[in-house]
């Protein structure tokens, strides 16, 4: 199976419509992943469930989940080595749960592929609302929106080798005929400050619009983002040209 | 007698002792010396004069065994031992070489043991100072011979070597002293080492250990404090992290049995009254374990770490007002002030949290907060929760911010909170280098004020 292959677009997703979401539960303590079970059926999600990380690893091909939310805490494979296996192949979104408020673990955890994060004890409504902004922004680049500019796409790197091309209509990112292996929650991000050129968009901002997080959401995760984003599509990703910081005010995309 | 100088500190006592010592020591060195130089220097002078008394006595015999020579004139050929004097006593007239001594100058006594034949020297006080008077019986001339010499020159002298020891004396002692002060603070030194590392580990430099010695006198000191850091810092980590893991521990299961609840919950209109009040007073229960236990883990965390991991500038004029209307008060509680700039350098969400504690101890025990004013002062932002409840009594004002503390009277069940919120604010403040407290606001109820340093712009 290529990455490619697996990889999610826009129109593989309006598939979903009117189906449940699959999301797969990978947490080690039998109660929690029952008692969860049961409240994200009851909001209508279709549950797979997975006991330990090997498993995790398994079911993530065999369940096809759109999205899954991992329990750092494992017994033998742990948390982040199952994101960094599930992100060898896979761009669903993944929510972190942690019994650990450690900032260290949860930085870890995004570094690897996490596209959120949630501490323990949580309400179900936390979960259900982060998942719901994963949800939600998938819906906000309709398919056919763009039907001519689909095949063009914005070309945000003029490289005559390689020009970096993001295609809204289709969800991909092209670097020459290579397509960049973006997870949905970079690919969103690039979509936001590709949106207006130039602008300096802040991390408060990239948060409220991307992970719909209030005014006391966690900037780190932002920066996490783009941090992974800049390995992607930069030429080079130690000297970023494309998605610079702005320091003190956050991040602005500078097309070349 | 004063206090201080009843109890002596341990340096005054060491420069006493060594001052004392030396005094003692040089006052009896100095003594000896002086005693046995004196009778050194008066034995030698007495014995010179005897000598030369006994020469001139000599002479006189020989001049007076020549016939027909007078006393008088054999007088004025003698030329006496410096400035002694001659007095020659023939029957009952006494012949002088000089006019200033005489008969009178040659007591009784020694004249009672020249009478019985012999020799004698005796040393007299006169007006002039002390004198030596050496008697010689010259028996073939039929004369008592003796010779007057002062002793005054000696006892000047020997008066100067008593200056002079006794000054050695006196700077001996200064030196005794001024070594004595040299070694205790030698001494002391490695005492005030100590004192200092103690004084920063008891405010909470747990890393602070005395420096490694080579002093065979001070290995065993600085070995003994540091393993007693050593473990002082082992059991506070120990205890911080024992609170940790307990909550730790405890959040696998309030996650299930929060979730679990919730799942009911949403069935709640499935199940008989009864059963439904018992889900509500279990939500409440369930919710409030929820909030005690995350104030551990913050309070655990506090404990463990003691600085602001990643500081951002955070407007707490925005984030107060975020935090009303989050929480879903009325935003004109918030009093700005005119100074736009009340920018921190901070952790955004601990800060909302002291904040969101603030504005629900006001609606504990202050019927609601009336006014929250940001503002900027020299230097520091201040937020100030003013509430129109009964206040805080002075004297608990400092002691609600302790650690499930709570208000006098308030009866266990009556108010939700397990005492923390105070002390996580507390504590809050203080990692972000500020201070919180608790005074009158103007309208007679509690006001709380949450000050911490501005950040530069």
């Amino acid at each position: 199976m290529t990455a490619a292959g697996a990889r999610w677009t826009a129109a593989r997703w309006w598939q979903h419509v009117g189906v449940s979401l699959r999301i797969l539960i990978v947490e080690d303590d039998d109660s929690i992943r029952t008692a969860l079970r049961w409240a994200l059926e009851d909001e209508g999600y279709d549950v797979a469930e997975a006991a330990s990380g090997e498993e995790a690893v398994r079911m993530v091909g065999i369940a096809a989940p759109d999205m899954m939310i991992v329990d750092l805490m494992l017994g033998s494979m742990d948390g982040f080595t199952v994101i960094r296996e599930v992100r060898r192949a896979h761009d669903l979104p993944v929510v972190v749960v942690s019994a650990r408020a450690d900032t260290q673990d949860i930085v870890a955890a995004l570094e690897v592929g996490a596209d959120d994060y949630v501490t323990k004890p949580f309400q179900i409504k936390e979960i259900t609302a982060r998942l719901r902004a994963l949800r939600r922004r998938t819906g906000a680049a309709p398919a056919g929106h763009q039907p001519d500019g689909a095949q063009a796409g914005i070309v945000l790197d003029h490289d005559p080798e390689a020009p970096l091309v993001l295609r809204e209509a289709s969800g991909t990112v092209h670097r020459g005929n290579q397509q960049v292996p973006l997870t949905l929650t970079e690919y969103r991000v690039l979509c936001e400050l590709a949106a207006a050129p130039g602008r300096v968009f802040s991390r408060q901002a990239l948060l409220e619009r991307v992970w719909e997080h209030g005014f006391f959401g966690d900037e780190r995760i932002v920066d996490v983002h783009v941090r992974r984003l800049r390995t992607k599509v930069e030429r080079d990703a130690s000297a970023p040209r494309l998605v610079v910081t702005v320091r003190g005010l956050g991040y602005r995309l500078d097309p070349q | 007698m004063s206090r201080t100088a009843g109890r002596r500190g341990l340096r005054a006592r060491i420069v006493l002792g060594f001052a004392a010592s030396t005094l003692l020591v040089s006052a009896v060195l100095v003594t000896t010396t002086w005693l046995l130089a004196r009778s050194y220097v008066v034995e030698q002078r007495e014995q010179a004069l005897t000598q030369q008394a006994f020469a001139d006595a000599d002479v006189l015999r020989n001049r007076l065994s020549t016939a027909g020579t007078d006393v008088g004139r054999v007088l004025g050929e003698l030329v006496p031992f410096g400035d002694a004097e001659v007095v020659v006593r023939s029957g009952d007239d006494w012949y002088s070489s000089s006019l200033d001594v005489g008969g009178r100058d040659v007591p009784r006594a020694l004249q009672e043991v020249v009478a019985t034949g012999a020799a004698g020297a005796l040393r007299v006080e006169t007006a002039d100072g002390p004198q030596l008077v050496v008697a010689v019986p010259v028996v073939s001339a039929g004369v008592e011979f003796y010779e007057v010499a002062p002793l005054a020159e000696l006892e000047t002298l020997l008066r100067t070597l008593a200056v002079v020891l006794g000054a050695g004396a006196v700077v001996a002692t200064l030196a005794g002293a001024g070594f004595g002060a040299w070694a205790s603070r030698r001494a002391v030194l490695p005492l005030e080492q100590v004192a200092g590392a103690a004084t920063r580990i008891a405010g909470g430099e747990l890393s602070t250990r005395l420096p490694a010695t080579d002093d065979p006198d001070l290995v065993g000191i600085v070995a003994a404090f540091n393993s007693m850091v050593d473990a002082l810092a082992a059991r506070i980590s120990r205890d911080a992290r024992f609170v940790g893991d307990v909550s730790h521990e405890l959040r696998s299961p309030l996650t299930s049995l929060t979730t679990s609840v919730e799942v009911l919950a949403t069935r709640r209109q499935e199940l008989p009254p009864r059963a439904q009040q018992a889900l509500a007073l279990v939500e409440g229960e369930v919710a409030r374990l929820r909030v005690t236990l995350d104030d551990l883990l913050e309070l655990a965390w506090f404990d463990g770490a003691g600085h602001v991991p990643d500081a951002v500038p955070v407007s707490m004029t925005a984030l107060v007002r975020e935090v009303l209307e989050g929480t879903g008060r009325p935003v004109a509680l918030l009093d700005a002030g005119p100074e736009p700039e009340t920018t921190v350098l901070g952790d955004k969400s601990r800060l909302e949290r002291a904040v969101r504690n603030l504005l629900d101890n006001a609606d504990r025990y202050g019927d609601g907060p009336v006014r929250v004013g940001v503002r900027r002062c020299e230097g520091s932002v201040a937020v100030t929760v003013d509430d129109a409840g009964p206040g805080v009594a002075p004297l608990d004002r400092e002691r609600i911010f302790e650690r499930f503390a709570r208000a006098p009277g308030s009866a266990r069940r009556s108010v939700p909170g397990a005492g923390l919120g105070l002390a996580i604010v507390a504590e809050t403040t203080a990692q972000h280098g500020g201070a919180a407290w608790c005074a009158e606001s103007p309208g007679g109820g509690a006001r709380f004020v949450l000050s911490m340093p501005a950040a530069r712009t």
